[in-house]
């Protein structure tokens, strides 16, 4: 008796055919991706009355030559205290509960999946960049630079390495452990949301100025998490 | 000269149902008895038979224990699990191209 089965090509290719179908039949019984998305969105809407009860506390401050009236012109970094406080904890939270909820749905459905790579990464990128976004508060993102030929007002780099960007880079991570294009799709939009121009077009001197930004980032990862878990519906209903 | 495809082979994997379970936990970091049984739809005693069969070729590690009352068996891939299963992905990939070239 011999261990080696008695193949043919056609039954290669339909042992690899059904191989593909169970892998990705996983796959997509392991995703839940609407649930960080509608986390990090209820996050977001959160730290608008967190922001607004903040208050502004100067960083830094550099010199810039003389203003019209003769006296000695300076350029400061202003953050708000609250920000400070609420976005690493607040992170750090979300990322317990997605851990949480991942590890209730693996014992519900008798299906584990390889969250905790997201969950670490997550927490060391908050870690990374808030303690960048710290020191550089200090010491970059004091008036205006020139980057490969950008005149840049440094005060907008704090857009990519504050929180939005922390969120979107953990995404990319949550989409590769997914193997989910739609979520790279989804991530590159919210980033661009996030980090494009038109994020100044709006300028108040209201003490609520900043919130329709905020809303505006919050509402693409709301929408996210809407459509995900639409998509997402049917398999869940077939699996209960 | 190379051997022929075939002979890397080994039934114990290339088994249809012995594949998919190796195949469904290798994607999963853990799968329970109950989600293979529903997903390669076979009976609870087949599933066990396949089971053993992968456990005593060390291909596949399993936990019992209970959730509340409910008994759950859970089914890990073994790192010789690992690369039995890699190796015949491997194999019918070669035999598949070996046949194509031939056309």
């Amino acid at each position: 008796m011999t261990n080696q089965p008695a193949v043919d090509e056609g039954d290669a290719r339909q042992q690899l055919s059904r191989a593909r179908e169970l892998a990705q039949q996983v796959r997509r019984s392991q995703r839940a991706t609407w649930f960080p998305l509608l986390v990090f969105a209820v996050l977001t809407f959160l730290s608008i009355p967190i922001f607004r009860l903040g208050h502004p506390d100067i960083v830094a401050c550099r010199s810039v030559g003389t203003l019209p009236g003769g006296g000695p012109g300076r350029v400061c970094v202003v953050h708000n205290t609250a920000t400070w406080i609420y976005w690493p904890i607040a992170l750090v939270v979300a990322y317990i509960l997605i851990a949480a909820f991942y590890r209730y749905r693996a014992q519900a459905r008798g299906l584990s999946s390889r969250v905790l790579p997201y969950v670490v990464a997550g927490v060391a990128i908050t870690v990374g960049l808030t303690s960048l976004a710290i020191w550089a508060s200090h010491r970059v993102l004091v008036g205006q630079r020139d980057i490969l030929g950008w005149h840049i007002d440094a005060g907008e780099l704090y857009r990519f390495i504050g929180p939005a960007a922390t969120i979107g880079l953990a995404l990319f991570v949550l989409a590769y452990v997914e193997r989910s294009v739609a979520l790279v799709a989804l991530t590159l939009g919210y980033l661009f949301v996030v980090a494009a121009p038109f994020n100044t077009a709006v300028r108040s001197t209201s003490p609520w100025g900043f919130a329709p930004q905020v809303a505006l980032d919050a509402s693409v990862l709301l929408a996210g998490a809407i459509g995900f878990a639409l998509a997402q519906r049917p398999l869940r209903a077939v699996a209960a | 000269m190379t051997s022929h495809p075939v002979n890397g082979l080994d039934d114990v994997v290339h088994q249809r149902v012995r594949l998919g379970i190796l195949t469904i936990a290798h994607e999963a970091k853990r799968v329970e008895f109950g989600y293979l049984r529903e997903n390669l739809e076979l009976t609870a005693g087949n599933l066990s038979q396949h089971l053993t069969v992968l456990e005593n070729a060390g291909l596949v590690g399993i936990e019992k224990g209970y959730e509340g009352k409910r008994a759950r068996t859970w089914v890990t891939l073994t790192k010789a699990g690992n690369t039995a299963l890699r190796d015949e992905i491997a194999q019918l990939k070669r035999l598949i191209q070996q046949v194509d070239g031939r056309r």
